[in-house]
């Protein structure tokens, strides 16, 4: 968080607002391509958003799909282990079958993808807009409603927010649709830090020159906003969000293995991890799919995220450098008298 | 700072013990000495027993059990009790146990009079008195102590309003005219009093001992074991009670001196430790949890693991209920399609294999006692017929196929839960049905569909045997008059007909078990025809026990071995 609050206090790179940004896309690009971590972390990520979209064609591929049980492919008295290796993988099925009911895996993984990215950055893109929207009213309203809504952000941050998604999940009526539904949840609950984030932000920009020239030049408040603050915000807030998503990720696997995800036969990676648990001993090969995609997509947005924050600002890594340096150099420099 | 080491300490040890029993489960079991038992000379030694479950309050008043429960039935002494010395068709017999003999009915059936054998005595040496029997009895009808079966207030004259002894005074239709006879007068003929005197309610309770809600943390035993410690059912301690023995109970062997009951443990957990059997594991057993994959799998290569595990039938039956004051389950015709259309084998398959689960056709569970009368009227083969139900559809105006909602439990693992109801769901797809699945916590679940005015329309339910016989299997789903307005109701399809209840009268006043049988075996026959249900599966127990457990034979009463009579030693 402290790193997210560093990169956001660099504002200088686009002091002109509008105009800026545009200059600097190429920049942040050829920055983003230098670093060769991130650059493979975009790739997994573009080749997981592909499988997602493309999941019927990768089934159809295959020649399964994701809900037809296969009862011969499992033993039933043995208690539904797939028949053969690896979890019953086969050239027709070719990450094995599902324990218990012989549905195909891979159908499974990559119509549970879907799922996955749809609703992490769904929840993600609910996340920012409140957060800049509540983050832009508190850092630009009197006293009395920055203290509110202040207040109200240290709630939600403080919230045990998982307990509260898993009632609300539970609680909601079965006509509405569980991804829509997983993404309003996540994202409701969700916005605080952003929130928080972008109120600190408004703060440092509204005292610098370029802001107090608007404002004397009479631009009204919501002007200033939206033209002066709002695109001096984007860095920052781009960082957080795809730092956002991949705990977005982990928490829509949260709520489906805990049973308040989305319902069967819609496959999601939770439900899968969550059946598994019993499967563990009986059955590795259909623990270790869904967890070391779920893993693997964690990790390749996580890496993302550090990568495009470092691209966007550059500055607050060689300071975050010059920082340790000067912390070795002072704790050296203690020790020479002891 | 020491305890709190020790304690981890412990706690490394303990993980330790698991991991490496884990890893080397199978080959170092050496196999228990299949010499003949001798009850003789089997006493002695802790038995353990790993729960996944709790027991709940431990008052003979508030447990819910079956032919005196598992547990239970080692401190506390009933009137009857199952047959605990055989693993024969005997075993699903009732048997005498504080009482002569199982009750004397009077002409239909509606007065039971039983007489106490000589010598009982409660764990502190007092005698056991008719009146003590006759308090337990009172008290089980306590607000303040509720969770025991309904029939005792459905049966006694009285029992309707009677508030229990707190604030009701005495049931005057339960009469002790001297210290060893008991006298029960019914409202109705009941031919299966004998089966309901097995329950826990009708364990003696001296009053002057009673303490109300606490008795529970240490109830009176009338058994071989009396409650050391108790902590809320969690943790149960039992050791021996020196105030009984064998002379006055014919029933329990009671071999270990002490029995340990732990409860909460993860189901996985239960099977790892028995396989391992390594320290007091090898001397344990569990009441409630079958084997899992992981060691299903292990069996055919372990002949030693597979001598651990027992196979036992519990009269019980999941099933999807019907509730045809909803559309469109009112038309036979559609309630008929979706017999047909049911993938039994897929459902066998989601709740653990044709190991733990038995396709069911019928409502009445597959065993004589119940008067099981085979039928299929709707023939879905192994894994259903979608073309007769898409044909059944179609003449009932359905052509293009329908959508329906199916409300099952969110309970993982459970006959209600997820798993059955999208392997249900994915079987009604292939004959055009469009099922949407409603799932709600477990105990909402209950509440949602015992009450006729939120009962949904199509649900996943079962119904478990009180007793073996076909009674009170039959009476509480399609009884007309146990339609329970207000919650607890089980008659799901709300059926109300006057033959039917005819014929549950007539049951009920047989007091023969084998022509009793029979009768509820014709009625189940006939109520099939009506498809108010569709019979999924019956549940087979299949449990492991430690490897220095002996005498672990199973009742046909509740599918189980009985603790009373295993030995450890």
């Amino acid at each position: 968080m402290s790193k997210a609050l560093t990169a956001a206090q660099a504002p200088g790179t686009t002091p002109q607002g509008g105009a800026g940004p545009r200059a600097d896309r190429n920049q942040v690009w050829r920055r983003l391509r230098a670093d060769r971590s991130a650059i493979a972390a975009l790739a997994v990520v573009a080749l997981l958003v592909l499988t997602a979209a493309a999941a019927p064609l990768v089934a159809a591929l295959e020649g399964q799909d994701p809900t037809t049980y296969h009862n011969a492919l499992i033993d039933s008295a043995t208690g539904g282990v797939p028949i053969g290796p690896f979890g019953g993988a086969s050239a027709v099925h070719w990450l094995g079958v599902e324990p218990g009911t012989g549905r195909d895996v891979l159908a499974r993984l990559v119509y549970g993808a879907q799922i996955s990215l749809s609703v992490s950055l769904g929840a993600t893109v609910v996340q920012i807009a409140l957060g800049v929207l509540i983050g832009l009213a508190a850092g630009l309203g009197n006293r009395l409603a920055d203290t509110v809504i202040s207040r109200s952000m240290d709630l939600v941050i403080a919230f045990p927010s998982l307990v509260f998604a898993v009632a609300l999940m539970a609680v909601v009526p079965s006509g509405f649709p569980r991804p829509l539904l997983l993404m309003l949840v996540i994202g409701v609950l969700g916005w605080g830090q952003t929130a928080r984030i972008v109120r600190g932000q408004v703060l440092t920009l509204r005292g610098l020159d370029y802001v107090s020239a608007a404002r004397l030049a009479g631009s009204r408040r919501w002007r200033v906003a939206r033209r002066e603050i709002l695109p001096a915000l984007a860095a920052p807030v781009i960082t957080y969000g795809v730092l956002q998503l991949p705990l977005n990720v982990a928490q829509e696997a949260g709520l489906s293995f805990l049973g308040v995800g989305v319902r069967p036969p819609t496959p999601s990676w939770g439900q899968m991890l969550s059946s598994a648990t019993n499967w563990f001993q009986a059955d590795p090969a259909y623990v270790l799919l869904p967890a070391v995609l779920l893993f693997v997509t964690v990790l390749a947005f996580t890496v993302l995220g550090e990568g495009v924050r470092t691209a966007l600002d550059p500055r607050a890594e060689s300071r975050l450098r010059a920082g340790i340096e000067r912390r070795r150099k002072k704790t050296d420099a203690q020790e020479v008298p002891a | 700072m020491t305890k709190s080491r020790a304690a981890v300490a412990a706690a490394a040890v303990v993980l330790l013990a698991g991991f490496t029993a884990a890893c080397g489960a199978g080959g170092s079991t050496s196999s228990s000495a299949p010499a003949a038992f001798d009850p003789n000379a089997c006493q002695g030694g802790t038995l353990t027993v790993l729960n996944h479950r709790g027991q709940g309050n431990f008052d003979p008043a508030e447990l819910y059990t079956s032919g005196g429960g598992k547990v239970p039935t080692l401190v506390f002494r009933t009137l009857t009790t199952r047959n605990h010395t055989t693993d024969g068709p005997d075993s699903a017999k009732v048997v005498p146990d504080l009482a002569t003999d199982t009750g004397e009915p009077n002409q239909d059936a509606t007065v039971w009079t039983y007489h106490l054998k000589p010598g009982v005595k409660f764990e502190d040496g007092t005698p056991i008195r008719s009146a003590d029997v006759k308090y337990g009895l009172e008290r089980s009808f306590a607000p303040e102590l509720p969770g025991g079966p309904p029939y005792l207030r459905d049966w006694l004259v009285g029992g309707e309003a009677y508030q229990g002894p707190y604030k009701g005074g005495e049931l005057a239709s339960i009469e002790t005219p001297d210290d060893s006879t008991i006298v029960f007068k019914l409202r109705k003929p009941e031919g299966d009093f004998p089966f309901l005197a097995t329950a826990t309610q009708f364990a003696p309770v001296p009053k002057d001992k009673d303490t109300g809600t606490a008795y529970q943390k240490h109830p009176v035993s009338s058994g071989p074991y009396k409650v050391v410690s108790n902590d809320g059912g969690k943790s149960i301690q039992l050791d021996r009670n020196p105030n009984w023995s064998r002379a006055v109970d014919d029933q329990r062997l009671a071999c270990p001196d002490r029995i340990v009951v732990t409860s909460g443990l993860d189901q996985s957990v239960i099977n790892q430790r028995l396989a391992a059997g390594t320290g007091d594991d090898a001397r344990a057993v569990t009441t409630d949890t079958n084997v899992d994959a992981s060691v299903l799998a292990k069996l055919n290569g372990d002949a030693a693991l597979k001598k651990r595990v027992v196979t036992g039938y519990f009269g019980e039956t999941q099933y999807l209920a019907f509730n045809p004051k909803v559309k469109p389950f009112d038309d036979a015709r559609v309630r008929q399609a979706i017999s047909y259309a049911i993938d039994r084998e897929s459902v066998v398959n989601a709740v653990g294999g044709t190991a733990v689960a038995k396709p069911a056709t019928t409502f009445l569970p597959d065993q004589p006692a119940f008067g099981y009368t085979p039928y299929d009227y709707f023939p879905a083969g192994q894994s259903g017929d979608p073309a007769k139900a898409k044909e059944l559809l179609a003449q009932a105006g359905y052509p293009n196929g329908l959508t329906i909602t199916l409300d099952h439990s969110t309970v993982t693992g459970d006959g209600s839960g997820p798993e059955v109801a999208a392997a249900v769901q994915q079987a009604l797809g292939k004959a055009g049905i469009t099922v949407k699945l409603e799932g709600t916590a477990d105990d909402d679940y209950q509440t949602k569909y015992q009450k006729p005015a939120t009962e949904p329309g199509l649900f996943v339910a079962s119904w478990g045997a009180d007793w073996p016989s076909g009674g009170p299997f039959l009476a509480p789903i399609f009884d007309g008059r146990q339609i329970l307005a207000d919650g607890g109701n089980y008659n799901s399809a709300q059926l109300n007909d006057p033959q039917v209840n005819a014929e549950i009268d007539a049951a009920n006043k047989i007091t023969d078990p084998a022509k009793a049988a029979q009768a509820w075996g014709r009625l189940d026959a006939e109520l099939g025809k009506q498809a108010y249900t569709v019979p999924l599966f019956h549940p087979i127990y299949k449990r492991l026990y430690g490897t220095g457990v002996k005498n672990a034979y199973v009742s046909q009463w509740n599918g189980l071995y009985d603790l009373s009579r295993i030995s450890v030693k």
